[in-house]
Formats: C-alpha cells, sequence, structure tokens
C-alpha cells in the first residue's frame, strides 16, 4: 500500500487498515496494541492539506504514544501506557496521520529475529513459518502485508534494514540526530536511530521530511536543515560512483543472491553509473559484532536501570524495596535480556572498562574512520542487506557471541556505528521470498540514498509491491 | 582468563538487580566463554594513540534556553503509572528500619 492507495475518506481508510490489521493478527502475531480507533480519528487534525492527512500509521512499541499502551515487548512494561507523546508521534500527528496500532519488537529493541517479543514470534507475510527478521519486526510485516502505508521502527544494529529486506520493503534508517528520540525507550544511546518502512522511496521521502529536523529535547537530534527528499527526488545516476562491499559479497553463499546483486549493478552501470568495488580490512569487519556488542549490553543495562516496578512497569512484591526490584526484574525481563545485562555490566565495571568498553569505542572510531575514508571517494555504497532469504525460526541466528562470524550478516552495523543514512530495499525475489539491497551514503546525505534507491526501484519494478496475507 | 562460576555470575546478576535460574547461569557461563574470546578479536587491532568514539559525530548542541516552563506534567500525570500512590508519593515498604 502505498500513500497515494489512501485516496478515500480519512475514516475509510483509517478503518480498512485498521480491518486489515485485525485479520491479519491471527497470521502475522504483528501487533502488540490496538489503538482505540475512533478516539484516534476524531484527535486527528482536519487539514486535507497536510502531508499525511488520512494516511493510517503504525507505531514500533518502544515509541511512547500518549495514551496507547507502550510495552517495548517486555513482560515489564505490559501495563505502562505513557502520558506523552514521543516527539516523532507528535511530528506524525502534526502531519495528519493517523495511528492504528503498536507493533510487536525483540524485547526493548535487543534481537535481530523478533523471537525475544513479549507477544512471541512474527510471522513472514511471504511465508507465514518464516521470521519477519527484527528488532522492528512487527512494522515490517504490516507494511509488507498492505495494511498500512508507513510503520515506525527503531534500529540500533540494522533493526530496521534487516527486517526490511526479509519482508521486501523499503527501511530507511536516516542520519543519526536526522530524526529526534525523544521519547523513545532506549537500547544503546550512542547507536539507536528512529526510521520507518515504506513501499515505495516516494513515500519514504514524503514520511523522511514529515520526521525530520532539530528537537532540544534531544541532546543528539541535529540542527542540519532538512532536505526537500521528495522534490529533489532524481533517478538520474550519470556519472554517480557507487562502491560496491567486495567482503560483504564474498561471504554470501547463496549465488543466486549474489549473481542477481551483480545483474543490478550492470543496470545501474547501464544507466551511467560508475561502480567501483572497495573491500575493508577483514580483520577489522571481524570486530563489528563484538565491539557492537559491548558496547550496545553496556548502554542498555545503564539504559534500563530505570524498569524497576518502582515508579511504572509491572511491580512483583517483596518484603523490602531492593526485593521489589529484583522479584519485578526477575520476573519483567526475559532470560535472553537478563544474560545480557550481566555481560553489559561487566564490562562496566572499573576493571574492565579499560580492556573491554573502552577497547570497544576505540576499535568502533578505527571502523569509522576506515568506512567514511570509503564513503569520502564515492556517492554511496552498496551491498546485499542480508546473506538469506529470511529463515525459518530455527535456523534464524540472533545477534549473539560465536566463534562464527559473517560479515554479509552484520555489515549494516557500520551505518550505527558511523550514524551515517542507510536504507535497504527489495531488488529480486528467491524461491518467492524477496531479498534486499542496502545502500549507504554519507551523513546528512540522504538524498543521494534516495536517489539512488529510486533508480533502483525504477530498475526493479517492485514499486509499491505487498505480500497477499 | 577469568572463571565465571555459577556464584560469581549470580553475584554479577544481583549487582543488577535480578536473578538468574540455575540453566541461565550454565548458559551465562558459556557466553561468557564467547565474550572473552572476542577480546582476542579486539586486541588484534591497533588503538594506540586513538579515541573512544562515544557517539558519531562530536557536533555541539545548546543547553542553555530561557527559563521557561515547556512540556510539563501534572502530578497526575506523573504518578498515572505508578503501581502503589497515596497523597501524591508513591508508596514501597518502609525503607528506615
Amino acid at each position: 500500500m502505498r500513500y497515494s492507495d489512501c485516496n478515500k475518506t480519512l475514516r475509510e481508510n483509517v478503518m480498512k487498515s485498521y480491518e486489515l490489521a485485525s485479520a491479519s493478527q491471527e497470521k502475522l502475531n504483528a501487533v502488540v496494541t490496538f489503538a482505540d480507533v475512533e478516539k484516534q480519528i476524531e484527535e486527528t487534525i482536519q487539514d486535507e492539506t497536510l502531508p499525511l492527512y488520512g494516511k493510517p500509521v503504525a507505531v514500533k512499541d518502544n515509541i511512547s504514544t500518549k495514551g496507547i499502551r507502550t510495552t517495548a515487548s517486555s513482560r515489564i512494561l505490559d501495563n505502562y501506557v505513557p502520558v506523552f507523546d514521543a516527539a516523532v508521534v507528535e511530528k506524525l500527528k502534526a502531519a495528519g496521520a493517523t495511528i492504528i496500532c503498536k507493533t510487536s519488537m525483540d524485547e526493548l529493541g535487543m534481537g535481530g529475529t523478533n523471537l525475544n517479543a513479549y507477544t512471541g514470534k512474527v510471522n513472514n507475510p511471504y511465508d507465514l513459518s518464516r521470521i519477519s527478521g527484527g528488532s522492528s519486526g512487527g512494522s515490517a510485516a504490516l507494511v509488507a502485508a498492505g495494511v498500512v502505508p508507513m510503520a515506525l521502527g527503531t534500529d540500533t544494529g540494522d533493526s530496521i534494514r534487516k527486517p526490511a529486506s526479509y519482508c521486501g520493503v523499503v527501511g530507511f534508517k536516516p542520519t543519526y540526530g536526522r530524526i529526534s528520540r525523544y521519547g523513545v525507550i532506549p537500547y544503546a544511546s550512542s547507536l539507536d536511530h528512529v526510521g520507518f518502512f515504506t513501499t515505495c522511496v516516494e513515500d519514504a521521502c514524503v514520511t523522511l521530511k514529515c520526521l525530520a529536523g532539530r528537537d532540544d529535547r534531544d541532546m543528539t537530534s541535529s540542527y542540519e536543515p532538512v532536505g526537500e527528499y521528495d522534490k529533489n527526488l532524481n533517478s538520474d545516476l550519470n556519472g554517480k560512483k557507487i562502491a560496491v562491499l567486495d567482503n560483504v559479497l564474498s561471504s554470501i553463499k547463496d549465488e543466486r543472491i549474489v549473481n542477481e546483486f551483480h545483474q543490478l549493478m550492470k543496470k545501474l552501470e547501464d544507466r551511467g553509473a560508475v561502480i567501483v568495488h572497495v573491500t575493508m580490512d577483514e580483520n577489522l569487519l571481524q570486530t563489528l559484532l563484538p565491539v557492537y556488542l559491548i558496547i550496545a549490553n553496556a548502554e542498555a543495562c545503564a539504559n534500563h536501570s530505570n524498569l524497576d516496578g518502582v515508579r511504572f512497569g509491572m511491580r512483583e512484591e517483596g518484603n523490602d524495596l531492593e526485593e521489589i526490584m529484583i522479584n519485578s526484574r526477575t520476573k519483567g525481563f526475559s532470560s535472553a535480556v537478563r544474560k545480557r545485562f550481566v555481560l553489559g555490566s561487566y564490562s562496566l565495571f572499573t576493571e574492565n572498562q579499560e580492556k573491554l568498553f573502552r577497547k570497544a569505542q576505540k576499535v568502533r572510531r578505527v571502523i569509522v574512520d576506515s568506512y567514511t575514508s570509503i564513503l569520502k571517494d564515492c556517492d554511496c555504497i552498496v551491498a546485499p542487506a542480508a546473506a538469506t532469504v529470511a529463515p525459518h525460526e530455527n535456523d534464524s541466528v540472533d545477534e549473539k557471541m560465536s566463534d562464527t562470524y559473517l560479515v554479509a550478516e552484520n555489515h549494516m552495523i557500520l551505518g550505527n556505528m558511523a550514524g551515517t543514512p542507510s536504507l535497504t530495499l527489495p531488488y529480486t525475489f528467491i524461491d518467492g521470498l524477496p531479498v534486499g539491497v542496502n545502500v549507504s551514503a554519507k551523513a546528512f546525505d540522504e538524498q543521494t540514498v534516495l536517489n539512488v534507491a529510486k533508480a533502483i526501484e525504477e530498475e526493479t519494478q517492485l514499486e509499491g509491491k505487498c505480500a497477499e496475507v | 582468563m577469568e572463571e565465571f562460576n555459577k556464584d560469581m555470575l549470580r553475584k554479577l546478576a544481583h549487582n543488577v538487580m535480578f536473578d538468574l535460574n540455575d540453566q541461565e547461569l550454565e548458559e551465562l557461563a558459556l557466553d561468557f566463554k564467547d565474550y572473552l574470546k572476542q577480546l582476542d578479536l579486539l586486541n588484534k587491532i591497533d588503538t594506540e594513540g586513538v579515541e573512544e568514539m562515544v557517539y558519531p559525530f562530536e557536533t555541539p548542541t545548546t543547553f542553555l534556553r530561557n527559563d521557561e516552563e515547556s512540556h510539563v506534567l501534572s502530578a497526575s500525570e506523573a504518578l498515572a503509572n505508578a503501581p502503589k500512590t497515596s497523597q501524591g508519593y508513591i508508596v514501597v515498604p518502609k525503607v528506615v528500619k
């Protein structure tokens, strides 16, 4: 569903999406909470000239929505109803959009499969037995199933761009600071981004323009001016230098994914693009996942110390304050999240900080310097967004430490470490399942990402593509 | 290399205010083994003279503003999600014994 498909009255558009969401719930399990749709319609600004007027949207469940339960797919927040809107929700409403539901995610954003959600697995619209990917899996699945034209997500280590690949939609994480994170339940503050899913690049342009901009309540939000992304959308690739990250291609075992990618590059070359092949030091890329996990777990442990059942959230009884907190946190967090918190806390101990946390922060700078030096010499970097189509539950590899490491599964973390804008869109189907290509550019050069993505979309003809559920 | 026995891991969990059961402790011991192995990968990277990267950008931001109220929550809103409240306060068991 594209924005342009929402061409009836506000009520008709919203009710249609709401009914589709309800009907698909049994199959997809993508929704955590359905909004009081009558109330949302009533509160929508009645101004047909607004860019998102009459557009039903879904919001990831770690984004605060005033009066709508916001759980971050964690038991500890199962009863939490925000008393304020996140900045990004304020912007959606100011643009005329109507929220219909909150979408499932890996608990507190910690995961890449959406299997770590309190409400269970989200099913892939193209094959219900497969995963949606995560952590923004519910949002990706609803957009892919044609339920809503746009859904908000967050991305700490490819949590928008990987599910976009598995579900065959556009998933965009703009530059760090481009969209305010005020009111978003954090995972790892130095890596967290807000972004969104759409079914076409044009809708991504419109959405970004509505959501971007400085917000004094988020100290990391940027003063960089917001572009006219839709008006300036230009798919002319003549002379554009596109770098292919060869490390990713060489670590993909499915030749069909690689061959289709090469064919796509040939088409971009035929449009006048200059395709160059680049590599990064393999040893450095091997550190991507561990550096990410050390930093993310440590920041998450600190960020979530306020989830204790005292001021808000699910409280478990105890004889004293400490017992209340321990009981609430033990029952409130899944086993996977508690283990991550222990790992995170360990690397923050004074005696471990230098060899673990600070070392990881230093290696992060080396990685980012290497990555941005490639970006300096080209307009954008492209690579397949995933090594495989969406896996089955038992075959999925979540973000975890192991001896084996696949560059192709984790390279999009580069965009979180460097804060650079990064977008995934579908480029082919293998055995009936979508595969995405990722486009990344220099910080705040969202326009180039969108322009190159538009050219790819024109070649693939997958604009607006949705799955029948 | 440090030994991660159950007692030590349980203590680490208590430090961040929760418990882990025996099975979780066993799984965590294995996770720690992998975690520390990753150090070898990190140590292969020369970071001599490299500054820690704390945020993606080091752009200055402005914190100072006029002392005017904005985005204020009322007391009832601030307490709306507290499990137990009384007379404008959050209720917990007696802290001073």
